[in-house]
């Protein structure tokens, strides 16, 4: 049987220390304009953001347009957009690394920053959302002098507590392992004193030895296999604040399978964004970032799409199926209502662009992939959108009904997180290795044109 | 020295008898102590030595330097202020005892007095609830024989009159220029105004103009005052009666207003008469009219002929819409059936009425209508009334109107059994007196002209009749805020409010009830009746009473001794009749007559009113803003209006068609045109009204009414046309739409359908006759889980919607007991009021002829609570006794619980509403409610507070707690009885009966099986049809 030959996954003939080289140079040298204009953009953004957190949290959560009957909008919407956005990292990271997927190398270090990033720009909402920021630590269960009293474990609200801060939590320690080795070479590399002092200490005195990547690998395994339930259970948990409530719209049991596709949908059209940027940004990853993983990255977006169509398509199934008149009347009011514009935005992005990707030219072209990722976010913004606001908008007693009153407020809320999140990473592409050298340099002959080693 | 106190303790509670102006307190020198015989002999110069000695005392009054104290204050408080503000957080707040412990107050402990609300025409007998002397809620009187412990949701809000912190703290001078321009005002004090006023009234040519007041003692210090000072009095108020009073004059020469006795009534006929909302005394007409619903399959039938959709027009069996000028038609129409049932009219007259044989055909109204109407009020003959009134009936025909329906009203036999002549002979004011003082204004023969409760500055807003009073020497308001009048008056003597006096009402003749003072005096202000005793005692002017009595309250027992004592007394003493009459509120008892002759050549002038088209002029008054005099109390105009779900706005009502035809849309801005006048407002499509209809509010569009009634809608006062008997509605007027611009209105409800899902269940007379349970689907829910356990009591409710009129009453009373913010038009806008009960308002039938059902909405207290079950915190949680407790201090305002709320009956606190409020307000504050900070959810408690009161009370008095010892807030204010709250755990309680087996009783979205305690009854419609057969699937209402 003859051997499938297999694209190469780092292109040009590159040696070990072309690969070091390549990477360590955004951190090595001084930066270009580009980042520095980006990061002037995205701090500026970040730093307003700030503000406006802080005029909200002074002045009430009134500022937003949530309302009676609509207790939940823009920060809600927006928390389960970033934690979506977060599991195609540890997707790429953990699951991949399980099935032994090699492609994943060059990707999964910023999958996994990207991660990081938008778990932490996420896990700001829920804690803000509330109408006195300043005593969310009762969401916690820690012994305390009032009675002692307890949280109420029923609540979803809990349940997403502890998910959020144990994915948090999880990813970043899994990330930092990742990245040990990796803050070694930068180390020996530094030819200043603070560096090399900087870097040392990151490194947790890795030396490389043996014994060294035996534990590291071995970390790292249990790592993946500690994060792989969590790809799922997240967004699980994230959708039984929705899914636990008896409204109708949310009151379904499809949602938490809906939910994990669709986070991954969003997560891995975000990858596409931000890789597609890092490739523009700096040229020689484009021999690591390739085409290749591009379009397996789309095939994926693909799958999940149709996916979530399907979700789409059942939702309205069991509507009409259950005979439940609020729950058929939700759904009706979802495409043909006040809100139908936001449904129809959310289908047309999630369903009907990502088709393109049944051509292979689109799958390959840098530029449509940038705009088909661009409409999946925002397709998936408006599908968080859709659920919240629509559901609570027209629910049993037509003298509830009411409309959600969007303000300055929640845009400044939505693209200030934008602002925090690329500030962070943009942070992350000076000072990290944004791909892994450690983990690249075994998949440096995969696909070359030389004489098998082992066989 | 001694120090000698004119001005008593201010600390004193409940009950206060109002003092003369205070005095400040005399230094006297005490001669027993000498030092030395420059000492002994007061030796002058010795003296001012020993003066400046010690000159530095804070208590020294000295006449030249009279700013030694304040100077010495001034330093000594900013010193503490310099010394102790850098350091201290937030302010320490001490509960400092009594010095004295008052009689009768208890700390923590409810007192209620009896007192009465004097509110334009309407007077209410209530109960006032006083903590620690401070009057807290308004709750109606049980025993009254008029209202019979019916509120309404002005006397609610009443309470914010009060402490409304723009009150003027005492009387003010106007310091005008030549030209009368500048409206500066500076404080002066009582001696000085009553001084320079009593120099003023040596000249003579007084005028007094007052509103129309049903009090005795005030009538009579008036008489005695205008004896004294040969002054005149003008009795005049905006909406009056005038048309009423012309027809009873016409039909039976008496002017004097009919009382109504609708609870005798089987069969009401009302012609824009809306004695539910706000026409003569809608407490009292609620109460009436609701005690004729309890017996359904007897209950009474209600037709109304309404010109705008009017709140008894939606409590009506039958509503009929129509437009001014068909008013009369509608009557002669009914005249004409009645003559061919039997009644006895003469040939000519039946020829006459024959030519209204076509009018339901030109109405396009079901042919039978009238013969049904017809023949209703025939079988009911003696039980049966006619009523016509109402600012909508004021018009050109006005008079033929009324001379009409009094006819059909003899025909009828209810002179004598639903309508008693001639008893409230209060309501006097007309526009001919006010023209009789704006002429001898005009020529010069008034000088000094007083205004006690009257407004013409703001109900008259012509320029040219403004001069004339501006042309006047002197004058005087008792406004108690700066308000349009204030603003052109040379004095502004604030009176002082209703609850802080004494005084007396007799609101139908021959039933006196009592004001009671509830607190002392909070400001320095002074009633006009003390005003007037004082000036006439200063000139020495009047009768002997008036001059002899020290207080007001001394005259109100003198009037009493004299007038009432002598026919109510009953063999008792005075002291002993007046204790008794305090203790009940009321004397008396309700008034009766017979029957007259009618006048039947009146009829003559009644014609047929030809050729009208285009749009007609509807001005009507609200359930809230009553005539628009005192409307600065925030309750009311957050307080939804009970039809149109709108607040603080007045609108151009239009039909859904005419809308249509003019391109028009909901705040689309219009100019009416009307003679020389023009006002410009938003437009409000209302279903249900007449094409040809233009229909308006009075009592907005206030220009100085205080910070929360200026400037918020306009002024239709501007389109009355003021003649001998004013014409307010009928007017043709013309539409402009003014183009691009908008003006959104504050609607608290979105959607006016119920989409098909059973919310508010109705069924006919017939249909409940044969079921009583009729149309009301149950549903199968079961529950493996085994439910709360309740041993002790376990709370519930019933709402009767067949007695709730949409009144609104509880929406204010639950407001003003459970320290419910108000959040103002923007917010509300934005879909964040905070009421804790609300009444829901929907639709049914046609967008061209829709009935109208209310619901009022609180928190259900489910057994199954959503609720509880999301909240991560554990701050909403069952209690043991089955209320779902809110705990605000646990509240971080996740916002779960309302999301899963399926009644959407919880509210939060967006921001930090109580910001806004100033001094006094917090003082109307219910001591026992927590006031909620930012960022908590709240919301309808059952008044847990009171559910504790009421178990303490029991405990204290060793007993068992009964029935009804708890009564919700929402529960008293009810005029109908309708809210019934009690211990399902009792089953002798009311609530559980209807739990158990009141055929009528379901619950709200039971296939949720959130098992609410609260039960709706459903509501019975006696329209004379078989089913209700409207689908009202197939109506939808406007989308939100």
């Amino acid at each position: 049987m003859s051997q499938m030959k297999r694209n190469r996954l780092v292109l040009g003939d590159k040696t070990l220390k072309d690969i070091t080289d390549d990477i360590c140079a955004p951190l090595e040298r001084f930066p270009s304009k580009g980042w520095v204009a980006m990061f002037l953009g995205a701090k500026t953004l970040f730093l307003f953001y700030a503000v406006i957190l802080g005029i909200i949290i002074a002045t009430g959560i009134g500022l937003l347009g949530v309302n009676h009957p609509i207790g939940w909008g823009t920060m809600i919407i927006t928390f389960v957009f970033w934690i979506g956005i977060g599991h195609a990292g540890t997707l790429i990271s953990a699951i991949l690394f399980l099935f032994r997927q090699k492609w994943r190398t060059s990707v999964a270090r910023t999958a996994e920053a990207m991660t990081v990033f938008a778990v932490m720009t996420a896990g700001l909402f829920p804690l803000l959302h509330t109408g006195r920021p300043w005593l969310d630590f009762w969401l916690f269960p820690y012994p305390n002098q009032r009675g002692p009293l307890w949280v109420n474990f029923r609540s979803p609200l809990l349940w997403d507590v502890f998910a959020v801060s144990t994915y948090a939590t999880v990813s970043m320690v899994f990330w930092y392992i990742g990245l040990v080795p990796d803050f070694a070479t930068i180390k020996d590399r530094a030819k200043n004193k603070i560096r090399k002092a900087v870097y040392g200490a990151l490194s947790l005195g890795w030396r490389g030895t043996t014994r060294n990547w035996s534990h590291y690998e071995m970390l790292y395994l249990l790592l993946a296999g500690l994060s792989t339930p969590l790809v799922l259970s997240v967004h699980t948990i994230v959708s039984f604040d929705f899914a636990v409530a008896g409204l109708p719209g949310w009151h379904t049991t499809i949602f938490p399978p809906y939910f994990v596709a669709g986070a991954i949908f969003s997560g891995f059209a975000m990858v596409i964004t931000l890789m597609t940027l890092v490739r523009i940004g700096f040229p020689q990853f484009k021999d690591y970032i390739t085409i290749d993983h591009m379009e397996v990255m789309n095939k994926i977006i693909m799958t999940t799409g149709l996916m979530v169509g399907y979700a789409y398509g059942s939702e309205f199934f069991i509507a009409w199926y259950s005979g439940n008149m609020y729950e058929n009347f939700v759904f009706k009011n979802r495409a043909f209502g006040p809100y139908g514009w936001s449904y129809w935005i959310m289908v047309t992005c999630n369903v009907i662009i990502p088709q393109l990707f049944w051509v292979k030219k689109f799958r390959r072209s840098i530029p449509i992939m940038f705009v088909v990722s661009i409409f999946v976010n925002i397709g998936m913004w408006f599908e968080r959108y859709v659920i919240t606001v629509t559901s609570l908008h027209r629910d049993f007693l037509p003298s509830n009904w009411g409309q959600y009153a969007w303000s300055f407020y929640d845009a400044a809320v939505l693209f200030g997180s934008f602002g925090m999140f690329l500030t962070l990473f943009l942070l992350y592409l000076r000072l990290f290795p944004a791909i892994s050298i450690a983990e690249v340099k075994p998949v440096l002959n995969v696909g070359r044109d030389t004489k098998p080693k082992h066989h | 020295m001694g120090v000698k106190h004119n001005s008593g303790d201010q600390d004193a509670q409940g009950p206060a008898h109002e003092a003369r102006p205070k005095e400040r307190p005399i230094v006297e020198r005490d001669n027993r102590y000498w030092l030395s015989l420059d000492h002994y002999a007061q030796d002058p110069e010795f003296l001012k030595k020993v003066d400046e000695e010690f000159g530095s005392s804070p208590l020294r009054e000295d006449k030249e330097e009279g700013w030694a104290r304040r100077e010495f204050m001034k330093l000594m408080g900013a010193s503490l202020a310099l010394s102790t503000a850098s350091c201290i957080r937030r302010p320490v707040q001490k509960i400092v005892p009594y010095a004295q412990q008052p009689e009768e107050v208890t700390n923590g402990v409810y007192n209620s007095y009896t007192t009465t609300i004097s509110d334009g025409h309407e007077t209410l007998g209530v109960l006032m609830r006083t903590r620690e002397g401070r009057p807290l809620k308004v709750e109606g009187s049980p025993e009254n024989p008029l209202q019979g412990g019916a509120t309404t949701a002005r006397s609610q809000a009443w309470l914010m009159s009060l402490y409304d912190p723009e009150r003027l703290r005492g009387p003010q001078k106007n310091l005008f220029n030549e030209k009368r321009t500048n409206k500066d005002t500076v404080g002066v004090t009582w001696e000085s105004a009553d001084a320079a006023i009593s120099e003023q009234l040596k000249k003579g040519d007084i005028a007094l103009l007052t509103g129309s007041t049903s009090s005795p003692s005030l009538k009579s210090v008036i008489k005695d005052f205008s004896q004294g000072f040969r002054a005149n009095h003008y009795v005049w108020d905006p909406i009056s009666y005038e048309d009423i009073q012309a027809g009873q004059k016409a039909s039976y020469g008496e002017e004097g207003l009919p009382f109504y006795r609708l609870d005798k009534a089987k069969m009401i006929v009302s012609i824009d008469a809306d004695f539910l909302g706000s026409w003569l005394m809608p407490a009292t007409y609620n109460h009436q009219f609701l005690a004729t619903r309890n017996d359904i399959k007897n209950m009474s039938q209600l037709v109304v002929f309404d010109s705008n959709y009017s709140l008894t027009g939606a409590n009506a069996d039958i509503r009929v819409k129509i437009k001014p000028s068909q008013q009369i038609d509608v009557v002669m129409a009914i005249l004409n059936e009645l003559s061919k049932l039997g009644a006895d009219v003469n040939g000519d007259l039946k020829a006459t009425f024959a030519d209204y044989a076509s009018v339901g055909d030109e109405m396009g109204v079901d042919p039978e209508l009238f013969k049904m109407i017809a023949k209703n009020l025939w079988d009911q003959r003696g039980k049966a009334v006619v009523l016509a009134g109402g600012p909508a009936t004021q018009t050109e025909w006005g008079t033929s109107l009324q001379v009409a329906v009094n006819y059909l009203n003899s025909l009828l036999n209810a002179e004598g059994n639903t309508i008693y002549s001639q008893a409230m002979g209060n309501l006097a004011g007309g526009a001919q007196q006010l023209f009789a003082l704006v002429k001898a204004c005009g020529e010069g023969k008034v000088k000094t002209l007083i205004i006690h409760e009257a407004n013409p500055f703001y109900a008259l807003p012509t320029q040219a009749w403004n001069d004339i009073f501006k042309s006047v020497e002197m004058i005087i308001t008792t406004a108690p805020l700066m308000n349009e009048v204030a603003q052109h008056a040379h004095y502004v003597l604030p009176m002082s409010h209703a609850f802080e006096s004494w005084g007396d009402s007799e609101p139908v003749n021959g039933l006196y009830f009592l004001h009671q003072p509830t607190i002392r005096d909070m400001y320095d202000t002074r009633g006009l009746g003390l005003s007037l005793m004082t000036w006439a005692f200063m000139a020495k002017v009047g009768p002997e009473r008036i001059q002899k009595a020290e207080t007001y309250f001394e005259y109100v027992q003198a009037v009493w001794r004299d007038s009432i004592f002598s026919s109510q007394g009953k063999g008792r003493s005075f002291s002993q009749f007046w204790d008794d009459t305090l203790q009940t509120g009321f004397v008396g008892a309700l008034p009766s007559s017979s029957g007259r002759g009618f006048n039947a050549s009146a009829l003559s002038d009644v014609k047929k009113i030809k050729g009208r088209s285009g749009l007609e002029l509807v001005l009507y008054t609200t359930t809230a803003m009553g005539d628009g005099q005192n409307t600065n109390m925030s309750y009311l105009w957050e307080m939804p209006d009970p039809v149109t779900k709108i607040v603080w706005d007045n609108y151009a009502s239009l039909s859904v068609n005419t809308a249509q035809k003019m391109d028009l849309h909901e705040g689309s801005v219009i100019d009416i045109k009307w003679m020389d006048q023009t006002l410009q407002l938003p437009v409000h499509i209302q279903p249900g009204l007449h094409n040809d209809v233009i229909a308006v509010a009075l009592g907005f569009g206030r220009t100085m009414g205080g910070k929360i009634a200026s400037h918020q809608g306009g002024n239709a006062y501007t389109l009355v046309k003021w003649q001998d008997t004013p014409v307010i509605s009928g007017s043709s007027v013309e539409v402009s739409v003014v183009k691009g611009k908008k003006i959104e209105l504050a609607c608290t409800q979105g959607h006016h359908s119920m989409e098909g899902r059973q919310i508010v269940v109705e069924a006919t007379v017939a249909e409940y006759s044969k079921n009583p349970g009729a149309n009301i689907h149950r549903h199968k829910v079961w529950n493996f889980w085994p439910g709360h356990a309740y041993n002790g009591h376990k709370w519930a409710m019933a709402v009767d919607l067949n007695v709730c009129t949409g009144c609104s009453a509880c929406v204010v009373a639950c407001q003003s007991e459970n320290n419910v913010p108000v959040v103002g038009k923007k917010y509300v806008l934005q879909g964040r009021e905070m009421h804790w009960l609300r009444i829901d308002r929907y639709y049914t039938g046609t967008p061209e002829n829709p009935e109208t059902v209310f619901q009022p909405i609180m928190c259900q207290h489910c057994d199954n609570a959503p609720c509880e079950t999301v909240c991560p915190v554990l701050a909403t949680v069952h209690s043991d006794e089955g209320l779902n407790d809110m705990t605000y201090n646990r509240c971080v305002g996740t916002r779960y619980c309302s999301n899963n709320c399926p009644y959407k009956v919880r509210r939060f606190n967006w921001f930090n509403f109580r910001k806004v409020d100033e001094k006094p307000t917090q003082m109307a504050y219910n001591p026992d409610v927590t006031v909620r900070p930012r960022g908590v959810m709240e919301k309808c408690t059952f008044c847990v507070q009171r559910i504790k009161e009421g178990k303490l009370k029991a405990k204290l008095d060793g007993r068992t707690l009964k029935d009804g010892d708890i009564k919700t807030a929402c529960e008293t204010a009810c005029p109908g009885n309708g809210i019934v709250f009690g211990d399902m755990n009792d089953p002798e309680s009311r609530v559980a009966k209807v739990f158990k087996s009141e055929p009528r009783a379901y619950a709200l979205l039971e296939e949720w099986h959130a098992a609410p305690s609260v039960r709706y009854l459903s509501k019975i419609r006696n329209n004379g049809k078989e089913t209700m057969d409207r689908d009202s699937h197939s109506q939808k209402g406007d989308h939100s």
